[in-house]
């Protein structure tokens, strides 16, 4: 589905990135964790066509991911940034709405069918209640589900998310990755997710991609990445790694020193 | 809620009509007679309709692009730098219609885009550092105007009236020229309400969503500074039309481009006639230039949406 080759990026002379390759297969739900400044979110608007790399190639169904315009991209994937801005209150039905945009003309108007696809993502996220409140009224969490919901709007086969679960309780971030896996497993989308939290991460994921200094140390499942050794050697941190008791995926344990 | 807006829109180009009705009637004496009504009346009834119509449409515009309710192209300085292009234009001697407004227009892009360039850190222009740069063009080009006074001063008045904003100079040829380029600038805009309403949403989410936004920006850039140029070049500054106007309209048709261009268009030229009909009757036989009236209305409304925003901790 998505490949990068021998992926390079450098802010001005600053390298960023070096050397990054990686194969994202269709409908795998991939975590970029690491490290602040291990690059994680600047791979992930490499991936989403933000930024353009300095060296190597990202592929897209096998073709380069420059040949694509912005429509035919925004088709195939959808992508929710960290930054959001709500000047404008617009509603929740809108901004769900604008989900729709790349698969319409100029001027052309959401069919009967467009407003299905709109309906749907409302009922999917839970968010069908709030459709006439302006976006910019809701808590954080409200406003997570409704970017996802516009997401799913998009009708992409990929979807990537640059830490979904900051600024959320935790009620709220188990129901937002149980969506996220949803999407995966029923509507088959492929899941690009950057975390800093791991022990959502090492709990959702098929395959994780650990950064540290712009290089990709270790991709594998939650249980080849998530270990004591591998968190020291990047994070710096001692911790304690063990199965979870609610499924055996490795989960994270410290406390103080000594 | 689609047949609500329809009906706003429609009550909105009803108080357009009459208030351009109240705008020919309405005089310091009695009933104009004929001759005034046609000649007097008329042409400036619809100077007003159009200056206001590109005013607020600019205003929406800027508002959009750089996501922020408070833009304006008098605020940004987009204005004054119109100004001083049609002062450079008259210096020159360039007295043909389309070198005016063409100068009008290149000052008043080159000022957005300075103003733009150097607000600009991140990939993002907060409002604050583009509303400093707006007075530091302000600035810079009302010196430029000082300098004109005071090498033509036998023309002081006529610039001075010019500065200040006024509907009274109706040019028949450069009302119709600057009306075609703010009629099809307002098209345009509003063929890409879609990109706009994408953009309010931030720069890369409106990129996610299919739209390019670097060719979006710079159309609605040139076709919003379009506007203010040809609102400037016939009636000269007149502030805070484009400020109040999308504000309010805002809050009758929401944010929706679509519904809000129109929208504004009508709500601006409806006010720009009506505070322009206040202008030259409250205090006959004198009128107060209309752009200073909108000044003195305009700049409380400002201080109050600034005060509003920072209470809400939207800074």
């Amino acid at each position: 589905m998505l490949r990068l080759e021998q992926l390079s990026f450098s802010y001005r002379t600053r390298p960023v990135l070096q050397d990054i390759t990686l194969e994202i297969p269709r409908q795998s739900f991939l975590a970029l964790i690491g490290p602040n400044g291990s690059g994680k979110t600047t791979l992930l608007r490499l991936m989403s066509k933000v930024l353009q790399p300095s060296a190597g190639k990202i592929l897209l169904e096998d073709k380069p991911l420059s040949r694509f315009s912005a429509r035919e991209l925004a088709r195939r994937m959808a992508v929710i940034a960290s930054d959001q801005h709500f000047e404008f209150p617009f509603s929740v039905v809108d901004v769900v709405a604008m989900g729709r945009f790349p698969h319409l003309n100029r001027l052309q108007r959401l069919s009967s069918q467009d407003w299905e696809i709109v309906d749907q993502a409302l009922r999917l996220t839970c968010v069908d209640h709030l459709r006439l409140r302006p976006i910019s009224q809701l808590s954080s969490g409200e406003k997570q589900r409704v970017l996802i919901a516009r997401a799913i709007a998009q009708q992409p086969s990929i979807l990537m998310l640059d830490e979904p679960n900051s600024h959320l309780d935790i009620n709220h971030q188990i129901a937002v990755f149980n969506l996220l896996r949803s999407l995966n497993r029923q509507h088959r989308m492929t899941l690009i997710i950057v975390l800093h939290d791991l022990t959502s991460a090492a709990a959702f994921s098929q395959t994780i991609a650990l950064l540290h200094e712009g290089r990709l140390i270790k991709t594998g499942s939650p249980r080849e990445v998530i270990t004591s050794e591998l968190i020291r050697q990047t994070y710096g941190a001692e911790v304690e790694v063990f199965p979870s008791p609610l499924g055996g995926f490795p989960q994270v344990a410290y406390g103080p020193d000594g | 809620m689609q047949a609500s807006l329809r009906s706003n829109l429609i009550l909105l180009t009803m108080t357009t009509v009459i208030v351009a009705g109240l705008g020919l009637f309405l005089g310091p004496i009695g009933l104009p007679d004929r001759y005034i009504l046609l000649n007097v009346r008329l042409p400036r009834v619809l100077l007003g309709l159009l200056v206001g119509c590109g005013l607020a449409g600019s205003g929406t515009v800027f508002q959009g692009i750089l996501r922020n309710p408070l833009a304006d192209p008098f605020i940004l300085g987009t204005s004054s730098a119109a100004t001083v292009g049609v002062l450079v234009a008259n210096l020159l001697g360039w007295h043909n219609y389309y070198a005016l407004y063409f100068m009008a227009l290149g000052f008043a892009l080159s000022s957005i885009a300075f103003v733009y360039r150097i607000a600009q850190t991140h990939g993002k222009a907060p409002i604050q550092t583009m509303v400093l740069g707006g007075v530091i063009v302000s600035l810079f080009f009302n010196a430029v105007v000082f300098v004109f006074f005071s090498i033509f001063y036998r023309d002081s008045f006529t610039i001075l009236f010019y500065l200040l904003g006024t509907l009274t100079g109706g040019d028949p040829k450069l009302m119709v020229i600057s009306g075609a380029f703010i009629l099809l600038s307002l098209a345009v805009c509003w063929a890409m309400s879609r990109e706009l309403n994408g953009l309010t949403q931030g720069e890369e989410t409106a990129f996610h969503l299919g739209i390019e936004v670097e060719t979006a920006k710079k159309i609605l850039f040139v076709a919003a500074s379009a506007m203010a140029a040809a609102s400037v070049a016939v009636a000269g500054m007149i502030g805070f039309v484009g400020l109040v106007v999308p504000h309010m309209m805002r809050l009758i048709v929401g944010p929706d481009h679509r519904w809000l261009i129109p929208a504004s268009a009508l709500g601006g030229a409806s006010v720009l006639v009506l505070t322009d009909s206040a202008a030259r009757t409250v205090v006959p036989p004198l009128e107060i230039p209309v752009g200073a009236l909108t000044a003195l209305l305009g700049v409380p409304y400002f201080l109050y949406l600034l005060k509003q925003r920072q209470d809400a901790g939207e800074f």
